[in-house]
């Protein structure tokens, strides 16, 4: 009986798992590729240049902050292209008279990224995720957040306020854009 | 030190199991099962990484599968092992099928294991045809559709049939989730339960030796011919999936759109026999599945007796042959039939170019929401294009016969479209075959000659507002124009004369303006122009958009145009 000789069994045993490891490799390595393919990627896309958010004169000194809806006219999602996608949205508030002194500042908490919404019977930014609160500056006031609401670079160009969209790293105390 | 590989034996206690041995000895023979059970785990693992990219709806499912075959790294590749690994599991089961059949190993007690592989067979079948849907495409579109028209046919119940396939009264999204659930949950696990059923079965009861040699242990001396023939098999799958560029990717479904469905290459012969069949196609399409697997299933009732000479089976050998062979002459006279056919040799090239372009518009843009089959309008301009084809073409392109007015073509109002007008204003392209040009109100041939034509040129062509006008040239012809053509035209906006005026013309604002009433008297005037006005027939957005096509035609060549592609 074949089985007898013990060198030619291990033989054919090496040969087998050798073999079948090939095999196995040449399924495993084309899926795993093709599975990690949209994390090298960037599969939604969006504008870059600044939105217009109207005219800046609708923002007055004194109001509380006013959400705005970030709406790209076109993005980009893998295969799909999406016309008017809201991309997140923006608490907009005027600190000063002066043309540009307006302040903008993500809605996504910094601390794990919920939207933070603003809480007007005591006149600050609540995260209800995890009861961070902002002060109407965006300054961190008490809760796990490491740092306060991020900013969000603002411009007017003739009277209308142009915001730049950006997402900052969460988590941690220093403002790191994605 | 524990020895892990004692640790998971003494934990998993399957050193109580003795070792599987082969009564008769390893053989190629016996190989084929494993092979099937690692082209499974290959749609398993394929499958999988396909799912994670797969969207089951009408309006992304082409779009995904479209990405994963053209934009993700290896996605063609994962997806053409997936679909051409269906056909290679039809193909082993066949030898698997026949093997067994010649062997005699259907007989007591072995006739459970028989059956259930019958219906691992049948199982398999119709999981690839759940398949082909999902792709969403012309190809799985209109070959489902037959499949589920067939199974409409059925007496009594086929209408309940079609509305449970279809998840309703038509093809939509609920159509895909269902097909997408049975393809991925349902039948994987009906298929894994038969497997391990028939697995189980087979190896309680051994192989059945054909020669009278000492077992052997299965591992690892059937083991490796098992993984030697896994690794051809593969190899010859990858080299064909290689050499194939994966699986085909038609054109999005389209209900409006005729296509050559044609069902997978192992239901050919019941597309032939069906064809052959004539009226009876219903009562062939029901009885011929249910002849060749009826005795499929009543060969181990037929052929009883331990007496497993091939000799002796002659009659029910000669019958599994006689099927098999009837069902690969009739693939064979389909595929002949469809390559003896210029007709639908042209009709599939126009498909496949139809899916080219898609592909591309969808790697190049995006997909829109709005679904496949809108595709088309991400090409540039289509839309402009596809009002300008179906509104003014029949007037203003050179291919019609009908054309009543000047050619709209590339380099229309150019600086050499310009002085050619001048010339001639009533030559054949321009207004010569308008009403205009057969009367006195038609323009004169502008009697300039060079250089002061081209000043005049420059001028004219600096109103549409090109970049490269030389404002030297443009100078001087605003001189000319106020002597030689200032009578009947005027540059400043909004001035009626007896001839056009001619401020901003040829930019956007001019040729929607031009559309919406050529008859103004800021244009032609209301008797010079036969030219419908567009501002009630076409919105303000679409004589915009085909404005902007006309601006994009001035300066492009016939080779931008056809470079656009077809609408």
């Amino acid at each position: 009986m074949a089985d007898s000789d013990p060198d030619r069994r291990k033989f054919l045993q090496i040969a087998t798992c050798a073999i079948g490891g090939g095999v196995g490799l040449v399924v495993a390595v084309p899926a795993l590729q093709l599975i990690s393919d949209p994390a090298g990627k960037q599969t939604i896309t969006s504008p870059s240049a600044p939105f217009d958010l109207g005219p800046a004169e609708r923002f007055r000194v004194g109001e509380p902050p006013r959400k705005i809806e970030i709406v790209a006219p076109v993005i980009q999602d893998a295969w799909t292209a999406a016309r008017d996608v809201v991309l997140g949205a923006a608490w907009i508030r005027r600190v000063g008279p002066g043309a540009n002194e307006i302040d903008a500042r993500s809605a996504t908490c910094p601390h794990l990224g919920c939207a933070v919404g603003w809480d007007a019977a005591r006149g600050n930014y609540l995260c209800p995720c995890h009861d961070s609160r902002f002060a109407a500056s965006g300054d961190k006031l008490t809760g796990p957040s490491e740092r306060g609401l991020d900013a969000l670079p603002v411009q007017i160009v003739e009277g209308r306020l142009k915001l730049t969209w950006e997402r900052y790293r969460t988590g941690q105390s220093t403002k790191e854009r994605l | 030190m524990v020895n892990p590989v004692t640790w998971l034996r003494e934990r998993t206690a399957l050193t109580a199991t003795a070792p599987g041995t082969i009564e008769g000895g390893a053989s190629v023979a016996y190989v084929f099962g494993t092979v099937l059970v690692f082209l499974l785990l290959v749609q398993g693992i394929t499958g999988a990484a396909l799912a994670a990219f797969y969207s089951p709806s009408s309006t992304d499912a082409w779009a995904s599968v479209a990405y994963v075959q053209d934009q993700a790294a290896l996605g063609w590749f994962v997806r053409g092992l997936h679909h051409h690994g269906g056909s290679a599991i039809v193909v082993i089961a066949g030898i698997h099928l026949v093997q067994t059949a010649i062997a005699g190993a259907y007989k007591k007690p072995r006739e459970l294991v028989w059956w259930l592989g019958i219906l691992l067979l049948v199982v398999v079948l119709a999981w690839a045809v759940t398949g082909m849907i999902l792709r969403w495409d012309q190809e799985g579109y209109w070959s489902n559709r037959v499949e589920v028209g067939i199974a409409a046919g059925t007496p009594i119940i086929g209408d309940q049939i079609q509305k449970l396939a279809l998840g309703g009264n038509d093809y939509g999204n609920l159509t895909l989730t269902r097909f997408y659930a049975l393809h991925v949950i349902v039948l994987p696990v009906i298929v894994t339960l038969l497997t391990i059923g028939h697995i189980v079965l087979a190896r309680r009861h051994g192989t059945t030796p054909m020669r009278k040699r000492a077992a052997v242990r299965r591992w690892p001396h059937q083991s490796l011919r098992d993984v030697i023939a896994i690794a051809i098999v593969f190899a010859i799958l990858i080299a064909f999936v290689v050499s194939s560029g994966g699986a085909s990717l038609a054109a999005p479904a389209d209900s409006t759109q005729p296509y050559d469905a044609r069902p997978l290459w192992y239901f050919r012969w019941l597309f032939e026999l069906r064809e052959l069949a004539g009226s009876a196609e219903q009562l062939v399409a029901m009885l011929a599945p249910a002849v060749v697997g009826g005795f499929l299933v009543a060969l181990p009732l037929l052929d009883r007796g331990s007496d497993r000479a091939v000799r002796s089976r002659a009659l029910w050998l000669g019958g599994l042959v006689g099927i098999l062979g009837v069902i690969a002459g009739l693939t064979l006279m389909s595929f002949v039939r469809d390559g003896n056919s210029p007709e639908l040799a042209e009709r599939i090239a126009k498909a496949e170019t139809r899916a080219h372009r898609a592909r591309t518009l969808a790697k190049t843009y995006g997909v829109p929401a709005t679904g496949g089959a809108d595709i088309w309008s991400m090409a540039p301009m289509w839309r402009a294009r596809t009002l300008y084809a179906q509104r003014c073409a029949s007037c203003h392109d050179e291919a019609s016969k009908d054309r009543k007015g000047p050619i709209l073509a590339p380099g229309h109002k150019n600086r050499a479209w310009i002085t050619a007008f001048l010339q001639e204003p009533s030559g054949d392209r321009f207004w010569g075959r308008t009403k205009l040009a057969k009367t006195e109100a038609a323009m004169k041939p502008v009697e300039l000659k060079r250089p002061e034509l081209d000043d005049v040129v420059e001028l004219i062509y600096a109103e549409g507002g090109a970049a490269d006008v030389d404002p030297a040239k443009r100078a001087r012809g605003v001189t000319l124009f106020e002597s030689a053509c200032s009578d009947c035209h005027s540059l400043a906006e909004g001035v009626s004369g007896s001839g056009p005026n001619l401020a901003g013309t040829g930019t956007r604002a001019h040729y929607t303006s031009f559309m919406s009433n050529p008859k103004s008297g800021v244009h032609m005037g209301a008797d010079n122009s036969e030219m419908p006005r567009f501002d009630e027939e076409l919105t303000v957005v679409e004589r915009d958009a085909i404005a902007e096509y006309l601006v994009w035609l001035r300066t492009a060549t016939k080779a931008d145009l056809d470079a656009l592609g077809p609408l």
